[in-house]
C-alpha cells in the first residue's frame, strides 16, 4: 500500500502544480497517399488523416477526464511532405498544405507537423519545390507547421539550404506582417531532427517510423519548480547534487503520468505506443517556466553566469529520472527554452539579462535550440542564415538535436514588445548584434563537412 | 496440512493499549488450537492497538473454545485485551484479485470538525461508492482523509465529479478524486499494466 504522504504528494502534483500531458501526437505515414495528380493526392491525404485520427480528440478528452490529467494538445505528425509530394511543383505543395489544414480542422486537431524536408545531405527537386512553397503554405493555412532538417552529424551542414531558409524566414515574416510575422513561428530549421518528436513546430513522422503511432510529450516545469522549492524550504543547505536528485525523482513521476495517459490513449485507439518525450516544455502561464527552475537553482536573473551550468544539471537530471520511468523514450527529451513561451525567460530578455549569445551557449547543454525568439524585422536574411549556421554547428559537433525558430517582427526593433497570443506567448524583441557582418561567410555556400568523431576535445 | 479452508472461519478482533508482544501471544494461542490465520490487518492509532484476523479452525472448534483460549493471554497483562470472536460466512481466496478499472483514491482535506468523516462516508454511501480502505492523517491544522474506493456501482465518473464539486462547495473541504493507477504509476517501480 502507498503511504499517506505519497498519496498527498501525488494529489498536489496534479492539482496544484499544473501537471498535464502537453501533447499526444499521432504519427501517420502518408507515403501511400501519393497519386498521379496533386488533387488526387490531396484527396487521399485527407481521407487517410480523417480516417486514422477521427477519434483522437475524443479519446484524449475521455482519458483526460478519467484520470483528471488534461491532455492539452492533440496533434498529428506526418511523413515529410517533400517525400509524399515527390515530383510536384511549388503550387502542388501549397495545395497539399491546404488539404492538410482542412483535414485536421474537421477533426479538431490543434496542429499538424510534417510540411517538411530533409536536405542535410543535399536537396532534391521536390525538397526545393517544398521549400519554395513554405511562405505561401504557412500563410494560407492556420494549423500546419513546417520544418527543414539542414544538417546532421553524419552528413554535415547544407549551407546552401541554410542560405535559402534565411530568406524563407524573412518571407514568412513579411507575408504575415499584419500578425507581427507570426507565420515564422510555425517554421523551424533543424540539425539531427528526430522522426518521433511530438512537439511543434518540429514534429514529423520519420521514414523509420511505423505506419501509425502515438507519441507523448509531458510537461512539468511547474511540478519540478514546486518540488525544488519544497525541499529547499525544508533544508536550505542542500547541495546541487541533492537538488539534482529531487529533479530526478520528480521527473520520474511526471514521466510516469505521461506514459500512463499515452498508453491508455494508444490502447483505446488500438494504435501502437511509440515514445515519451521527456522535454520540460514551459507555457507562458506563471509557475510553468523552465527559467523559474534556473532561478530556484540560484541564478537570480536567467542569463547570469551559472545559467548554463544550472541548465546542464536540470537537463541531465530530467533525463535520468525519465528514462527509468518510461519503457521507451525518444523525441527531443530535454528542457526547452523558448523565449516567448516562458515568462521568466521573456522577463530576462526585457531586463537585458538574457542575450541571444547566452541562449546559444545554453542550447549546447539542453534541447532544443534558439526557440521562439522575436528579432528585429530589419535583420537581413544572411544574418539569419548565419545565426542558423552557428546553432546547427552546435548540434552537428555534439551529436545532438539543435534547432532555430526566430521570428523577424516587421516594423519593430530591439526592445519593442510583441505578443503572439495563447501558447505562443509574448516577449520583448531580442537585440541582434553584428548585423550584416556575416554576408561573406554565407555567400561561400556549399557544405560544412561532417565532423570527425575521434580525437574528441 | 492446516484445517480445511473456507469451512470454519472466525473473525477475531483485538483492542488494547499498545505494548510489545500482543500479536505474538495471540498467534501462539491460535496455533495451539489448530487455527490457520488467513488474513490480518493491524494498526496502532495514537498509541492504541487494534487488530482484526480471519482464522480457519478445525471443523469441530467452537466459538467459546476460541474465546477462552485467547482470553488466557490476559493472565500476562495488567490491562486485559478486549477480544471479540464471531463465526463468519466468507470465502478465503488464495490471492485477492482486485479489478483496477474502477479503483479510485478520494482525498479530502479540511479543518478538523465533528462530522467530518460522517459527511464524506455518507456521501459515498449515497453515491454507490464502496470504501475499500480508509485512513486519516493530520498535516498542520488540517485533517486529511484518504479513501481507496471502488466506483463501479456509481453513476459514472463524470456525474461523480459533478457531485463531488457540489459537496466541495457545500462543505468547504478540498476534495480530489483520482484514478488509483496514477498513484501506482508515480510511486511504484512497476508501471501498472493497462
Amino acid at each position: 500500500m502507498i503511504r499517506p504522504n505519497e498519496f498527498l504528494e501525488t494529489v498536489d502534483m496534479i492539482q496544484k502544480e499544473k501537471l498535464d500531458v502537453r501533447t499526444v501526437t499521432m504519427g501517420i505515414n502518408l507515403l501511400d497517399c501519393h497519386r498521379e495528380t496533386v488533387s488526387e493526392t490531396c484527396q487521399a491525404i485527407k481521407e487517410k488523416i480523417k480516417h486514422q485520427a477521427a477519434d483522437l480528440v475524443n479519446v484524449c478528452n475521455q482519458v483526460g477526464s478519467e484520470y483528471s490529467i488534461q491532455v492539452v494538445n492533440k496533434r498529428i505528425a506526418v511523413t515529410p511532405i517533400a517525400n509524399v509530394g515527390a515530383g510536384f511543383t511549388k503550387e502542388g505543395f501549397i495545395e497539399i498544405a491546404r488539404a492538410l489544414d482542412d483535414a485536421i480542422s474537421e477533426i479538431g486537431i490543434d496542429l499538424l507537423g510534417g510540411f517538411s524536408a530533409d536536405v542535410a545531405g543535399g536537396s532534391s527537386f521536390s525538397d526545393l519545390e517544398l521549400i519554395a512553397s513554405i511562405p505561401e503554405a504557412l500563410t494560407q493555412t492556420k494549423r500546419v507547421c513546417s520544418s527543414v532538417n539542414v544538417g546532421s552529424s553524419k552528413h554535415g551542414i547544407n549551407l546552401d539550404a541554410v542560405n535559402l531558409l534565411g530568406r524563407t524566414i524573412k518571407e514568412l515574416s513579411e507575408k504575415s506582417k499584419e500578425n507581427s510575422g507570426f507565420a515564422a513561428a510555425k517554421f523551424v530549421v533543424f540539425t539531427n531532427q528526430p522522426g518521433n518528436n511530438p512537439f511543434m513546430a518540429g514534429a514529423i513522422h520519420g521514414n523509420d517510423q511505423p505506419e501509425i503511432v502515438i507519441n507523448v510529450g509531458v510537461s512539468g516545469p511547474g511540478v519540478i519548480a514546486r518540488a525544488l522549492e519544497r525541499k529547499i524550504n525544508q533544508n536550505p543547505h542542500m547541495t546541487l547534487n541533492e537538488l539534482a536528485e529531487v529533479i530526478k525523482h520528480t521527473a520520474f513521476r511526471v514521466t510516469r503520468c505521461g506514459e500512463l495517459i499515452g498508453r491508455e490513449v494508444a490502447r483505446k485507439l488500438s494504435i501502437p505506443f511509440g515514445v515519451v518525450d521527456l522535454s520540460l516544455a514551459p507555457t507562458p502561464e506563471a509557475g510553468d517556466s523552465v527559467g523559474e527552475i534556473l532561478q530556484i537553482l540560484g541564478v537570480d536573473d536567467v542569463g547570469a553566469p551559472g545559467t548554463t551550468a544550472a541548465l546542464a544539471l536540470l537537463n541531465d537530471a530530467v533525463k535520468k529520472g525519465g528514462v527509468f520511468a518510461s519503457q521507451s523514450v525518444g523525441g527531443l527529451s530535454g528542457a526547452f527554452i523558448p523565449v516567448c513561451e516562458d515568462k521568466v525567460l521573456a522577463d530576462a530578455v526585457k531586463k537585458g539579462a538574457l542575450t541571444i549569445e547566452k541562449l546559444e551557449a545554453m542550447t549546447s547543454v539542453c534541447s532544443v535550440g534558439l526557440d521562439m525568439i522575436p528579432i528585429p524585422g530589419s535583420v537581413d536574411a544572411n544574418t539569419i542564415s548565419a545565426i542558423i549556421a552557428d546553432e546547427m554547428a552546435i548540434g552537428m559537433i555534439n551529436s545532438k538535436t539543435t534547432a532555430v525558430r526566430v521570428i523577424p517582427v516587421p516594423g519593430k526593433d530591439a526592445g519593442d514588445f510583441v505578443a503572439f497570443g495563447g501558447l505562443f506567448g509574448e516577449s520583448v524583441i531580442m537585440a541582434i548584434h553584428n548585423i550584416g557582418k556575416s554576408s561573406r561567410f554565407a555567400s561561400f555556400g556549399g557544405k560544412i563537412p561532417a565532423p570527425i568523431f575521434s580525437l574528441k576535445n | 496440512m492446516g484445517p480445511e479452508r473456507n469451512s470454519n472461519i472466525f473473525a477475531i478482533s483485538i483492542m488494547s493499549k499498545d505494548r510489545i508482544g500482543i500479536i505474538a501471544s495471540i498467534s501462539k494461542k491460535i496455533v495451539e488450537i489448530g487455527g490457520d490465520i488467513a488474513d490480518i490487518r493491524q494498526s496502532v492509532l495514537c498509541g492504541y492497538f487494534t487488530m482484526i484476523l480471519l482464522v480457519a479452525f478445525p471443523h469441530a472448534t467452537k466459538k467459546e473454545e476460541i474465546e477462552s483460549k485467547l482470553s488466557s493471554v490476559n493472565n500476562l497483562y495488567e490491562e486485559p485485551l478486549l477480544i471479540s470472536v464471531k463465526q463468519v460466512d466468507v470465502k478465503i481466496n488464495d490471492s485477492a484479485v482486485v479489478p483496477v478499472e474502477h479503483n479510485y483514491v478520494l482525498t479530502v482535506t479540511g479543518r478538523d470538525q465533528i462530522g467530518f468523516v460522517a459527511s464524506i462516508t455518507c456521501f459515498c454511501a449515497e453515491n454507490g461508492i464502496n470504501i475499500l480502505d480508509l485512513s486519516t492523517t493530520r498535516k498542520n491544522e488540517l485533517y486529511i482523509m484518504i479513501l481507496f474506493v471502488d466506483i463501479s456501482h456509481s453513476e459514472g465518473i463524470n456525474k461523480l465529479r459533478d457531485s463531488l464539486t457540489n459537496l466541495q462547495n457545500e462543505t468547504g473541504f478540498e476534495i480530489v478524486l483520482q484514478h488509483y493507477n496514477i498513484f501506482q504509476a508515480v510511486n511504484e517501480i512497476n508501471l501498472p499494466l493497462i
